[in-house]
């Protein structure tokens, strides 16, 4: 068959086969709408609301006092020689990031359905613009630590050059398994139900409000499955120097991060074909 | 073969869906066998019953959705509206819409920036464009919708009866500017419920029954055939 054209790509349209190349070419074509999605999620989530975009250091601040009031006060819950306010945050901030992107990009494909069964554009972005907003809130909540670490009388040291490498463990973690459970959620919105109860049992799972040191050593390997461990316990390590790099612990995260997340493209790939008609 | 200047092809496009597509059971059959081939420059009409498969087929000419067997094929960039304020965000201002849904349509930043003027010229909606536009009317938004998807840079534009909503006067500048995308060389497939907006604007109409094409060709002689009583389309309705 012949087109006659001005040199026109031709595109052609034909029945999907279950296991897709990923094309992350056409990602990157879209990188423009990426970022605008992304600062879209952001910006929609304070319109109309008082305290704007402060919300973002209110929520890991509160959370912060509790647990020192519960753990510290209460429980007496020892941070070692770190204050537990500095010891609680420096962990709160990714764990916040994560739980708030894994939400996000979770629902993003169900929350979208009215753009996602009228309009075309690569799927993956919306999950990828989930997690990529959440950053926005990462680093306004870091600049919370500044003074917070100032008062208890903490300077960073080198260590703080890390962080990138925990941010992105905390972001390909998020991605990830976002992208399995986003695709599974526009099939069962059971995962929608289920998101606050997981990540709730997710937080006590992970050394958040208490040191890795109470855990007994029979189940700390289980504790080093969950890469959620070694971006808290590399974000203090970072932040306050206290402690050891968790390099064991990052490879094994490490490796589990990127095979949800090869896993989940593909996944997400073969799934897609059926969201604008399932949704 | 095709004669040269084929603009879009269909061969054999099935679509099966179910009526609950979690479950296999009851077959849909949302499009059946469909072939046709659309000129550069031609406007086309597609008409049918509701559920008669028009709005899947715009979705599948726009990859939004799969077909089971057959394919299509098509040149250049499409450029649909499928539904009046898809990819609006209810909270954000008519301005910011207006990037928003220009980005999401697949226009670039720039372009939409040097189009800006035109577009809120041709919506009319100045006087709100710092307004969220969830507090919009219905026509409002149709008004900002249509002007935003106007402008994109498509070879074949895909509207889904999405001008009905919007006033006499606006509709029929609606017409006017897809009359001029067409003498600019661009195609236009056009769903419409109008019958008069059809004989205005399209000289060829597909006629869509349960899934199958039932008529392509002249649109004059489908509304003439449609006007005796023993062709109505479907006897459900």
């Amino acid at each position: 068959m012949k087109f006659n054209s001005q040199n026109l790509h031709t595109y052609r349209i034909e029945p999907h086969s279950s296991w897709m190349p990923l094309n992350l070419k056409e990602i990157f074509a879209f990188r423009r709408l990426l970022l605008i999605f992304a600062i879209r999620d952001v910006k929609a989530r304070y319109k109309q609301t008082l305290a704007g975009i402060t919300w973002v250091i209110i929520q890991p601040l509160l959370s912060m006092l509790v647990f020192t009031v519960f753990f510290s006060r209460w429980l007496n819950i020892s941070s070692g020689d770190v204050p537990y306010p500095v010891f609680t945050f420096a962990a709160l901030v990714p764990w916040t990031y994560f739980v708030h992107s894994l939400t996000m990009a979770s629902n993003s494909i169900v929350h979208q359905q009215s753009v996602i069964s009228k309009v075309y554009f690569p799927r993956m972005l919306l999950p990828l613009a989930s997690v990529l907003g959440g950053l926005i809130d990462l680093f306004m909540s870091l600049l919370v630590l500044v003074p917070l670490m100032m008062y208890y009388g903490y300077a960073p040291g080198w260590q703080i050059l890390t962080l990138p490498i925990f941010i992105l463990l905390a972001l390909l973690t998020a991605l990830g398994i976002g992208l399995w459970l986003s695709a599974i959620n526009v099939r069962y919105h059971d995962v929608s139900q289920a998101m606050p109860f997981v990540t709730q049992i997710w937080l006590f799972a992970t050394p958040v409000a208490y040191p890795i040191t109470l855990v007994p050593e029979s189940i700390r390997p289980l504790y080093e499955l969950n890469p959620m461990t070694s971006v808290v316990e590399g974000f203090r390590w970072a932040l306050t120097g206290d402690g050891e790099l968790p390099l064991r612990m990052m490879l094994i995260s490490g490796s589990i991060a990127l095979t949800f997340l090869v896993t989940g493209l593909y996944w997400f790939r073969r799934e897609e074909v059926r969201f604008a008609d399932v949704v | 073969m095709f004669e040269d200047a084929v603009h879009a092809v269909a061969r054999g496009i099935t679509k099966r869906t179910n009526s609950d597509p979690a479950s296999s059971d009851n077959v849909l059959w949302a499009l059946r066998d469909i072939d046709f081939h659309i000129r550069h420059g031609e406007i086309v009409g597609l008409i049918g019953h509701n559920g008669a498969g028009k709005s899947v087929l715009l979705k599948l000419l726009s990859r939004i959705t799969w077909p089971t067997e057959g394919y299509a094929q098509i040149e250049g960039k499409v450029g649909s509206m499928l539904e009046v304020g898809a990819g609006f965000h209810p909270e954000f201002t008519g301005r910011e819409n207006l990037y928003l849904v220009g980005a999401t349509l697949g226009m670039d930043i720039s372009k939409i920036r040097k189009c800006f003027d035109e577009i809120v010229d041709f919506s009319g909606i100045e006087a709100m464009l710092d307004t969220p536009v969830k507090r919009y009317s219905s026509g409002m938004y149709v008004r900002l919708a249509f002007a935003v998807a106007a402008n994109m840079e498509a070879n074949i534009m895909l509207f889904d009866e999405v001008i009905a909503v919007g006033d006499v006067e606006f509709r029929k500048r609606c017409l006017e500017r897809i009359r001029a995308m067409s003498d600019e060389g661009r195609t236009v497939i056009f769903v419409s419920h109008n019958m008069d907006t059809l004989k205005d604007l399209c000289p060829r109409t597909i006629a869509l029954d349960h899934g199958r094409i039932f008529h392509d060709g002249d649109t004059d002689e489908i509304l003439r055939k449609l006007a005796q009583p023993q062709t109505t389309l479907s006897p459900t309705l």
